[in-house]
């Protein structure tokens, strides 16, 4: 057959016409229909189940109980996507409706001022400040007038230890104190078996800046001063704790040398693998693994000890710092607006519910939010879990910088240059004072 | 009939003319369809490379991603920055471009005599050569991310295989803390050569199977042996081939970006840390956009210098 075009014409318009209608059609049915985008973490070890849960039981249920809203999700697992969707976001002004940012994460969100500053009305429909932990909303917003985000799930650090390890050194209970842990871990190490009192991780990414600031506060120090205007990182305190967790290595042999090349993947498997007696900066996450491991039995939780080394008691400026305040929050960029951002709110006010907050608990380890969650519930009803309450009910907040991002990522280069030094014999105690002070000049470049 | 001759042709031009005037327009190549192509590739490169130069002048970072055309203007303060001397977080630009430079060519130079070795083994017909020829690619195919866990679990210090086989040997200490400090180096090149070579491979088998049999048997019957053959046949007739094999290897080692950030996470050691992992970091995890782009655009320039003169020398436009 032969398309002159008069006939290319002719179908051309034809199909044009007839897809018109279909067309409007379509946009007629949808402008009833409000779509919210959630950008959602998940742990990557258990990305299936957590999956789904949104793609069985809470997008279902939340479109059964608001017909008009349609519910779409993607997930990340680390902090690169993160980072990335939220880079995009800011500078497209286009994405997710909904992100779900991991706490330390939302000063750098606050900083791009693409979300919302939650208003009055708006923390109404989500069901009032007063449901969560205060401590979690800590990391909300610089203040309570510019809050952007919302909680919906907190991970509270505990210290992870092992039970029969402890047995068999006739250690009765866990330590409290940076003393007795040293002390602890010291009769628990036998490096002919392997066998080591605890564990470190300088290479992972974000483990290191932990329990650095950890340590810190707790012999008075902070990483930045209380405007947010200068950074500290190269202080007394700071320096103290940095050289403290190294020593573990260095000075007191209670970790293993090749703990130097250790991400916090690499320590959790030691744990697992029953060689180490504790592992502090651990979460109730860690369970369903622990659960399948070689410690399945042995293993419990205490609060990580708040005592400096070589000290009865606090400095009168510490803080007890057993957690930082730590989870996930919930944040409406600014491009989400109207029937969206209500449709938004709702979606908040539902996945921060009793009902929603226990099953999230059940199946994905990480504990609710909603103060009223922990009420007749069974699961929480263990030593392990009020371990974890209490833990939070004294978490400190991590300074709500902007700039905090770059700080986790320069103190991660501070911490892999010492164990380099370290595991190349070229490491010196000075070295860490050095090293801080470089990594306090590149932090103060990126405060406002 | 000289004159008849003329007068014929002069009035057969005039009256082909219009003919040929048409001919000719239809002739003429037809530019306007390469149009789409041009826009997708303004779309798609041009303008991201504006952007990029335009960035790399300014202030871009988290406080100012939101409205990123009016990031304060710097001028030339990134790029003297990307040219300073390495900071608490690992390497300057300058020192990841030298590690880049060094891990793409040592592997390259490492990969291209396994691969050519490799593809000479399987050339000749014999039993079972399907299957060798698939097991050479099982490097080549398995995804880079699995590579460079294992690679990792292998590079573990203390525990770790290698470690464990070198001690044995009596070769290197258990602790050889490969994962970390100068050895990191080597561990990514020796993960990289072990799982880039049958890129090599697979074009030098491609490139012999061009070459004519016809070329061997009159080397024989001159009394060629099988070296003689191999370095005045095979060699001369691979080169075009080989020379874009060495000149894409180059280029995607020096881009390598996957095997060091899943092999030593972020930052790594300031040995292993190559310009595109840098880059990286300071972007995108440091939300330092402005300097990030700088660095980018120094090492576009710089690599611009030898791969011109490595196309010019290979000559490949031409040979091809």
């Amino acid at each position: 057959m032969k398309l002159t075009k008069k006939t290319i014409a002719s179908l051309i318009t034809l199909s044009v016409a007839s897809a018109l209608p279909l067309s409007a059609s379509a946009a007629t049915s949808s402008s009833k229909i409000v779509t919210l985008n959630l950008f959602v973490a998940t742990s990557s070890s258990y990305e299936a189940p957590e999956t789904a849960m949104y793609n069985k039981v809470f997008i279902p249920e939340f479109e059964r109980q608001n017909p008009g809203i349609k519910v779409n999700f993607s997930t990340y697992n680390s902090s690169t996507q993160e980072n990335t969707e939220l880079q995009t976001s800011a500078a497209t002004h286009q994405g997710p409706s909904i992100f779900e940012f991991g706490t330390s994460m939302v000063p750098t969100a606050y900083a791009t001022n693409m979300f919302h500053v939650l208003s009055s009305r708006d923390w109404a429909m989500i069901g009032g400040k007063n449901k969560f932990f205060a401590a979690q909303l800590k990391m909300s917003g610089p203040n309570p007038s510019h809050y952007i985000g919302v909680p919906d799930m907190m991970l509270p650090f505990s210290m992870l230890y092992n039970k029969a390890l402890f047995r068999q050194a006739g250690i009765s209970s866990p330590p409290t104190t940076w003393t007795q842990f040293v002390n602890d871990a010291k009769r628990i190490t036998n490096p002919s078996k392997n066998q080591w009192g605890t564990v470190i991780d300088p290479e992972d990414s974000y483990d290191p800046w932990k329990v650095g600031w950890q340590l810190t506060r707790q012999m008075g120090g902070n990483f930045l001063s209380g405007n947010l205007k200068t950074a500290t990182i190269d202080s007394k305190p700071s320096i103290q704790a940095l050289t403290f967790w190294f020593d573990w290595v260095t000075k007191y042999h209670i970790a293993s040398p090749n703990d130097l090349t250790y991400k916090s993947t690499d320590a959790m498997s030691a744990f697992e693998s029953g060689n180490i007696g504790m592992a502090i900066l651990q979460t109730a996450t860690a369970i369903p693994s622990l659960k399948t491991s070689k410690v399945k039995n042995e293993y419990a939780f205490a609060p990580i000890p708040d005592v400096p080394f070589g000290m009865k008691s606090r400095p009168a400026n510490g803080e007890s710092a057993q957690t930082i305040v730590s989870g996930q929050d919930l944040a409406i960029p600014k491009y989400v607006t109207g029937a969206q951002y209500t449709a938004a709110l709702k979606w908040i006010k539902f996945f921060t519910a009793v009902k929603q907050e226990q099953m999230i608990f059940t199946h994905m380890g990480y504990l609710p939010v909603n103060k009223s969650a922990y009420s007749n519930f069974k699961a929480f009803d263990t030593p392990m879990m009020k371990a974890f309450v209490k833990s939070e009910l004294g978490a400190d907040p991590t300074p709500f910088s902007g700039a905090w991002g770059n700080l986790e990522v320069v103190y991660a280069g501070v911490t892999n240059s010492i164990a380099t030094q370290i595991a190349t014999h070229t490491f010196q105690e000075s070295n860490i004072a050095e090293l801080l002070k470089s990594a306090d000049e590149q932090v103060q470049s990126s405060l406002q | 009939m000289a004159g008849n001759y003329e007068l014929a042709d002069s009035s057969t031009e005039q009256a082909v003319r219009p003919r040929n005037k048409l001919q000719g327009k239809r002739n003429r190549p037809p530019y306007w369809m390469i149009l789409p192509a041009l826009f997708l590739l303004v779309v798609i490169v041009v303008a991201p490379f504006l952007v990029s130069i335009y960035t790399s002048f300014t202030n871009l970072d988290q406080y100012t991603i939101s409205n990123w055309i009016h990031a304060p203007f710097v001028g030339l303060k990134n790029y003297i920055s990307a040219l300073e001397q390495g900071n608490a977080l690992g390497a300057s630009s300058l020192q990841s471009l030298w590690v880049s430079i060094s891990f793409s060519l040592l592997t390259t130079i490492l990969i291209t005599p396994i691969g050519i070795f490799a593809a000479l083994i399987v050339n000749k017909p014999f039993q079972g050569r399907a299957f060798v020829r698939t097991l050479f690619l099982l490097p080549y195919v398995m995804p880079v991310f699995v590579n460079a866990i294992t690679w990792r679990m292998l590079f573990m210090n203390g525990w770790g295989m290698i470690d464990r086989i070198l001690s044995v040997l009596h070769l290197a200490s258990q602790n050889t803390f490969w994962l970390i400090g100068p050895n990191s180096f080597w561990a990514m090149c020796i993960a990289d050569v072990w799982s880039s070579w049958p890129f090599v491979y697979l074009m030098v088998l491609a490139g012999l199977q061009g070459i004519s049999e016809d070329l061997y048997e009159s080397a024989y019957l001159d009394g060629a042996n099988s070296t003689r053959s191999f370095f005045s046949i095979t060699l001369p007739m691979l080169r075009p081939i080989l020379g874009l094999a060495l000149l894409l290897s180059t280029l995607n080692h020096f881009n390598n970006f996957t095997l060091p950030f899943i092999m030593f996470g972020t930052p790594p050691s300031p040995q292993a840390d190559v310009l595109p992992l840098n880059i990286y970091i300071t972007s995108f995890q440091t939300f330092n956009f402005g300097l990030g782009a700088a660095m980018s655009l120094i090492t576009l320039v710089i690599m611009l210098v030898p791969a011109f003169f490595y196309i010019r020398l290979l000559r490949l436009g031409e040979e091809m």
